[in-house]
């Protein structure tokens, strides 16, 4: 559906961490959000205007990257200090794993969509871990760098990391098989499937976009981006051949839309708003709102993806990371002074105003 | 503009030098001495290193060649990835410290300066500091990166004068010299250096003057041969801005991968402002810089630092560009 005449969102709580907002992450239910700071905190905060629960104190070693299993039973965190720490969330949080990696940081973490596997980058490795059994799964050689992302296919099936040369997919069925190549000549810096599956997208150092459909080894290639292209987001929802494909660099953003024929590769729709470099960019779930947050101090929301509806502010250093709820009613962002907010939709009738534009 | 210190970035120095020059002597005295600065350090050799801070950073040395038709232009992804997590915590530090292993190639992380976005607009390269072992550089003459991070300095610790005698390190200093002549050389015992010397040099500003010694350009015969030299080229005159353009892009095409490092401050026909220029290897960055003062000579300057060039060639090359 194209909720054409959403409600506008309206501020319904805020907070302070100590530090920069590195991560955060919603439960399923959409009913909790989990944040975590440049300082060590990570923090637990209910929608419905509860008491926050604090999971870790700040101990001055960052955790950059948090994440929650689909059926919100775990939470996955990890960062400058290596060590994965797992809770399991309900009434009273219990911490359960507490796995530590020496000399490497902990940048990227992801559940898989119907288990309760978790893959995690180290270093150039890959290692998959069974959150119930407590187990390694598989550990993975991506070899060529770092791993620089990750992302599981939206049907489980596989798993794809990203890093210097392009990308490598593997196969959930037989970890032991070769991984398939999707090869660039430059770094990718981040990945993102469409959630029908059918496309692989790449963002690069070289300030390139690549686009892979699936079963085509021929890719797509977008050029002329400013610097390196460091945020992408597919729409859940979409009207025309496919879903529509967001991408940042610096503070521009490109909405590519696909073209009937696919020698006609994806045209590019610029939004031009920010004055500062985007840090994140997130589709509302089922529709194809927009939203950006930038070190401007600004989140934006741009109606189909390309006209400004409304403008939100509250984090004056910059905002740093930004997420949906799982149902879109909710949006949370983190600053880089440590603000944290989160905006749901008023229950006016109105529409989204038209007029803010201010000059 | 790359490199042109702007508030709010955070200086960088990048510290390179065989093992047991001491290099770790040296950022032990970075970190304890009183200037009143809080360093962050990125380090290749954990663990050799007694260095008790708290940010210190263990990286990887990852290499990624760029994909700009430019055979030589790798960058340090492990710097890029690294640095963008630290300055999330940039009120813990005011100046970055990079220390590279003895066996590395100082360019991927000097071009790392040049290419990447984010740490142009949050840092600013200040300096690339070289110890060199005074008793021990006879060993690794032959090695590239030897050479190399002598090239690429700015500033050249001649560390351990205690371990050799006078003449061999007048002999050492003039080869150094001759492969680096925009480098101020220092001499050092335990690398005792005072901080001014090596912290906050602005060597990669471009509005700070070139300065080539003038006893370079006298003399005639270096007694050297090494592969690795300086050539400082002199012009009065004014310089057609098309034709020098043309002559830079087919230059750093053919010998991009030779060229290490190039300064210059140039006269453009037709312009008030001096043009003031800088390049790593095929990496370029030039701009106007303060107006000509009426009393001053105007005139051309050109450092190239590199392997295998051919001096005669360039400065016929170059006058070829003059007006």
């Amino acid at each position: 559906m194209s909720r054409l005449n959403q409600p506008p969102l309206e501020q319904e709580r805020r907070g302070q961490l100590q530090e920069y907002g590195t991560a955060l992450a919603w439960t399923p239910e959409g009913n909790e959000l989990a944040i975590a700071s440049a300082a060590g905190e990570i923090v637990l905060i209910p929608l419905d205007g509860g008491p926050q629960q604090v999971l870790q104190e700040a101990d001055g070693q960052s955790i950059d990257v948090l994440a929650i299993s689909h059926d919100g039973q775990f939470l996955a965190a990890g960062g400058q200090a290596g060590t994965l720490l797992i809770w399991r969330l309900g009434e009273s949080p219990e911490l359960i794993s507490r796995l530590d990696n020496s000399r490497t940081w902990l940048e990227h973490l992801a559940w898989h969509p119907q288990r309760n596997e978790l893959a995690m980058g180290l270093g150039s490795y890959v290692q998959v871990w069974d959150a119930e059994a407590a187990e390694v799964v598989t550990t993975l050689m991506f070899e060529s760098s770092s791993v620089l992302d990750l992302a599981w296919h939206p049907e489980g099936t596989q798993l794809a990391a990203g890093g210097h040369q392009g990308i490598k997919v593997w196969n959930c069925q037989d970890w032991d098989d070769d991984p398939q190549l999707y090869e660039i000549p430059a770094a990718s810096i981040c990945l993102a499937w469409s959630n029908n599956g059918e496309y692989l997208a790449s963002g690069n150092m070289d300030r390139t976009l690549v686009v892979w459909a699936q079963g085509n080894p021929y890719p797509w290639r977008m050029q002329g981006f400013p610097a390196k292209v460091r945020q992408l987001a597919w729409s859940e929802f979409w009207l025309g051949e496919a879903p529509l494909l967001a991408s940042s660099s610096r503070e521009g953003i490109v909405v590519w839309h696909k073209q009937q024929q696919d020698d006609a590769g994806w045209n590019p729709q610029l939004l031009e708003l920010h004055n500062a470099r985007v840090s994140a960019i997130a589709f509302q779930p089922q529709t194809q709102l927009l939203a950006s947050a930038s070190e401007d101090g600004s989140v934006c929301l741009w109606q189909n993806a390309e006209e400004v509806v409304q403008l939100l502010d509250g984090a004056a250093a910059g905002f740093s990371a930004l997420a949906w709820n799982p149902s879109g009613t909710a949006l949370a962002a983190l600053g880089e002074a440590g603000d944290w907010l989160i905006w749901k939709q008023g229950r006016g009738k109105r529409g989204f105003l038209n007029d803010i534009f201010r000059n | 503009m790359v490199n042109t210190p702007m508030l709010n970035t955070v200086p960088v120095t990048v510290l390179t030098g065989y093992l047991g020059a001491g290099k770790t002597t040296l950022l032990n005295r970075i970190l304890t001495y009183e200037h009143g600065k809080k360093v962050a350090v990125i380090v290749n050799e954990f663990g050799e290193v007694g260095i008790d801070n708290q940010l210190v950073i263990d990286a990887d040395e990852e290499i990624f060649e760029m994909n700009n038709g430019c055979i030589c232009c790798t960058v340090r992804g492990d710097l890029i990835r690294i640095i963008g997590n630290l300055m999330r915590r940039r009120d813990k530090f005011d100046h970055l410290v990079i220390e590279t292993t003895g066996l590395a190639d100082p360019a991927p992380v000097i071009q790392t300066f040049f290419v990447d976005d984010e740490m142009q607009e949050q840092l600013n390269l200040d300096a690339v500091v070289t110890v060199v072992d005074a008793k021990h550089i006879h060993d690794h003459w032959d090695a590239d990166e030897a050479q190399e991070q002598i090239a690429f300095a700015d500033v050249i610790l001649l560390n351990k004068t205690d371990l050799v005698s006078e003449a061999e390190l007048e002999d050492l200093e003039a080869r150094i010299r001759s492969m680096n002549i925009m480098a101020k050389v220092y001499r050092t015992q335990n690398a005792a250096i005072e901080m001014q010397q090596i912290l906050g040099v602005n060597a990669f500003d471009l509005n700070r003057a070139l300065e080539v010694d003038p006893k370079f350009l006298e003399e005639d015969a270096h007694e050297h041969d090494e592969t690795v030299g300086s050539i400082a080229l002199v012009e009065a005159g004014a310089i057609d801005g098309e034709k020098l353009n043309a002559w830079l892009s087919e230059l750093l095409q053919t010998q991009g991968p030779n060229i290490f490092r190039m300064k210059g401050i140039l006269n453009l026909d037709g312009e008030e402002e001096r043009f003031v220029f800088q390049g790593v290897h095929m990496l370029f960055d030039g701009s106007p810089d303060r107006p000509w003062k009426p009393e001053e000579e105007r005139k051309n300057e050109l450092v190239f630092i590199g392997r295998d060039l051919d001096a005669m060639q360039l400065a016929e090359a170059f006058r070829s560009c003059l007006v």
